[in-house]
């Protein structure tokens, strides 16, 4: 009975302290470009159910613009890749605590992630946009009832603006991209606010929406983003971007991914070709 | 540990714990009284009902709330049935209560010992006469350990309402952790507020238990 | 009838994909349920011990697991010790932690009620005879509670496979999250599938839980 003593009550006192008093820092939490590669496969964070950014065919296949990205970087890189499902709310948290070496999850780049994460060049442009229903499109934000509630996905860059902005509107969270567009389209709020290239997908993948408000706040881009430090990862990055875009690649993956639901005439103001900003 | 931030989102937990103990207590009225009606008619074996009674405990002890609710939800309105969030998470907790209430009670009907059943028709007094000065109030009161162990666990499963865009204790510190990214933080105060409404039922139902001398629970 | 889109389970290797998801639930809560038994034992020995300080930090354990939701344990372990302690787990490795935390807490009342209850004249009978303590336990005491346990430890598999729809919130593509996907991946042509989808998932949890459930109630009534 001693015995069982002497190992038991270290154990609960570690689970117990450990659970509750988590105030120690943060360490390094990521694997270098070198241990990547020696590993031989690669997390990559992505979205499993974001079409036709990121998502899951009926054969398990990971697919979309973001995945198309992923799959040439792990080729370049010469390692497999693990793909890992992320929601919204989690792709900071998943780099820090080391649960993926990249985050190609359609990562709008704004101050306060930059203080989070590192992100390498943008790989596509992006701005905030609002869509409807046909019988009743939000043309303006202002328009809204006191009880409209607008939907939007936790952890997105459309959530921080429209708390910022619009303090006032009811917001209906949901953290997955396939629970907001389900509630969405089952009418508990008549509008749903996101990335405006996932809402003008929506509307034209799905009878009877429209995009009332195709441009809100600013511009942004999006680019993949690696935890906060990891330099030898982020400078592989970078120059991948670069020779990619030498070689016209996300023209490339715009038409394999995209062309089937954006049609031709986003391909210039979305793509973004491996050059610096700001 | 940043006390600043977590001072400032202190009003968004207390709303959010306001809004989880309305449903968790809309959810278990609701529990208990469908619980009550189960345990009557599976105790008084009326036909029919009986056997209704016992497809539907099967039913809802043997699936998970996540699922009951993301179909009744996310699923039910295809078929046209349109509930708001708040009306889905009481009505799936009551569908999920509902059967370990009748649990409780039953048990508490069936220790109530027959020769006083029989005693009172003897007596003269009427099935509801019976069940309502002889049999009802010792079934009650043999029950409140497990109802309160119940009422718990039920107050526990609200946690799950954050699926349906609840904004609960558990959404609310979930979403304050993507948009602040202060994990540490949010999660101590998310225990803080679990503890604050669960700790007092849970010493009530010790209490009571050690008063009763009533072993078992509910869930 | 409406169109109800259970044909986006036909598709590929949808349907195959969800029992799959269904299956990693399930070894989830086998692994947890496997590992809480021994935990378990352990830790209700240890409970019915006379030091004060055990007693006190073992019922804290239990009261603090009983008491928090497990949806908020996971998130504890899933992101809150990542952060603390700066390991990296995967989801599947947290739910299990959790659930062995859980089980072991479980269990260990389970087996604690059971030693308090087997009356006192045992030990003294069985001392009398001359058993060592150590015998006393393995030849008297144990085989009698763990008699009293399987009916219950069958239970908890029950309210573990239910759980385990949990895991769905720290990302391990469960059963619920592989619908979620198809759902997706079939907006266009399938506007309806989320009723059918999640209504197969229902009765896939059913079918699962359903006999054990079963099986712990004959148990319970043959040996109880």
């Amino acid at each position: 009975m001693k015995k069982i003593k002497r190992i038991l009550i270290p154990l609960l006192v570690l689970a117990l302290s450990g659970c509750l008093a988590g105030c120690k820092n943060t360490k390094d939490n990521y694997r270098t470009l070198e241990e990547i590669k020696k590993a031989g496969t690669i997390n990559i964070g992505v979205f499993s159910d974001k079409n036709p950014f990121g998502y899951v065919d009926e054969n398990g296949n990971y697919r979309g613009y973001d995945v198309y990205f992923a799959d040439r970087l792990a080729k370049d890189l010469g390692v497999k890749i693990n793909y890992v499902s992320t929601e919204a709310a989690n792709r900071t948290e998943y780099l820090q605590t080391g649960k993926v070496d990249v985050i190609l999850a359609n990562f709008t780049v704004t101050k306060e992630r930059k203080e989070e994460v590192d992100f390498a060049l943008p790989y596509m442009n992006v701005s905030l946009g609002v869509v409807s229903k046909n019988d009743r499109v939000v043309k303006s934000l202002e328009d809204l009832g006191a009880d409209d509630a607008v939907i939007v996905i936790s952890g997105t860059t459309a959530e921080t603006y429209l708390i910022k902005n619009y303090p006032d509107i009811p917001l209906q969270k949901f953290d997955s991209y396939a629970t907001a567009k389900e509630a969405f389209e089952n009418g508990t709020a008549v509008a749903w606010a996101n990335d405006n290239t996932e809402v003008i997908a929506f509307a034209m993948q799905n009878k009877g929406y429209t995009v009332g408000i195709p441009k809100l706040g600013s511009s942004d881009t999006i680019a993949p983003a690696v935890a906060r430090g990891n330099t030898s990862l982020l400078e592989w990055m970078n120059q991948e971007i670069e020779k990619l875009g030498e070689e016209q690649f996300f023209h490339k993956n715009y038409d394999e991914t995209l062309a089937d639901t954006y049609g031709e005439e986003y391909k210039e103001t979305l793509v973004v070709e491996g050059k610096k900003t700001d | 540990m940043d006390f600043a931030y977590m001072k400032n989102v202190l009003p968004l937990y207390e709303k959010a714990a306001v809004l989880t103990l309305r449903i968790g207590l809309e959810g278990i009225i609701f529990a208990t009284f469908a619980g009550i009606v189960c345990a009557v008619i599976l105790y008084e074996k009326v036909p029919v009902l009986r056997q209704l009674v016992m497809v539907y405990i099967e039913i809802s002890r043997n699936t998970p709330l996540l699922v009951q609710l993301f179909f009744i939800y996310y699923g039910l309105p295809k078929a046209g049935i349109v509930l708001s969030a708040e009306i889905c998470g009481a009505a799936g907790l009551a569908f999920l209560g509902g059967s370990y209430m009748a649990e409780a009670f039953r048990s508490g009907l069936e220790n109530v010992a027959p020769l006083q059943r029989e005693s009172a028709y003897s007596l003269g007094m009427g099935k509801l006469q019976t069940m309502r000065y002889v049999v009802g109030p010792q079934a009650v009161a043999t029950s409140i350990p497990a109802f309160l162990a119940n009422v718990i666990f039920l107050l526990k499963e609200t946690s799950v309402f954050s699926a349906i865009s609840l904004m609960d204790l558990m959404f609310t510190a979930k979403d304050l952790i993507g948009l602040y990214y202060k994990t540490t933080e949010s999660l101590l105060l998310l225990v803080i507020f679990y503890l604050f409404i669960l700790l007092p039922v849970s010493l009530t139902g010790a209490a009571v238990e050690r008063r009763m001398k009533y072993a078992g629970s509910g869930s | 009838m409406p169109d109800l889109g259970l044909d986006v389970l036909l598709k590929g290797n949808n349907f195959f994909r969800l029992l799959e998801g269904l299956l990693a639930a399930v070894k989830i809560s086998m692994v947890s349920i496997a590992l809480s038994i021994p935990f378990g034992v352990l830790l209700g020995i240890t409970m019915t011990g006379k030091n004060i300080l055990v007693r006190f930090l073992t019922k804290l354990y239990l009261e603090f697991i009983r008491i928090m939701p497990q949806l908020v344990l996971l998130f504890l372990v899933f992101f809150g010790s990542t952060r603390s302690l700066g390991w990296n787990l995967e989801g599947e490795t947290a739910a299990v932690i959790v659930f062995v935390l859980w089980g072991t807490a479980e269990m260990g009342d389970l087996v604690r009620s059971a030693l308090t209850s087997i009356p006192k004249h045992q030990y003294e009978s069985s001392r009398a005879l001359g058993l060592a303590k150590r015998q006393t336990y393995f030849y008297i005491i144990l085989p009698q509670t763990l008699r009293r346990l399987l009916p219950l430890s069958i239970n908890l598999v029950t309210r573990m496979v239910k759980t385990t729809s949990l895991v769905l919130m720290i990302g391990v593509v469960e059963v619920l999250k592989a619908g979620q996907q198809m759902i997706e991946a079939n907006r266009m042509n399938s506007p309806n599938a989320a009723f059918g989808i999640y209504l197969v998932i229902f009765i896939l949890y059913f079918l699962v839980c359903w006999p054990v459930s079963m099986a712990a109630r004959r148990l319970e009534k043959k040996w109880g």
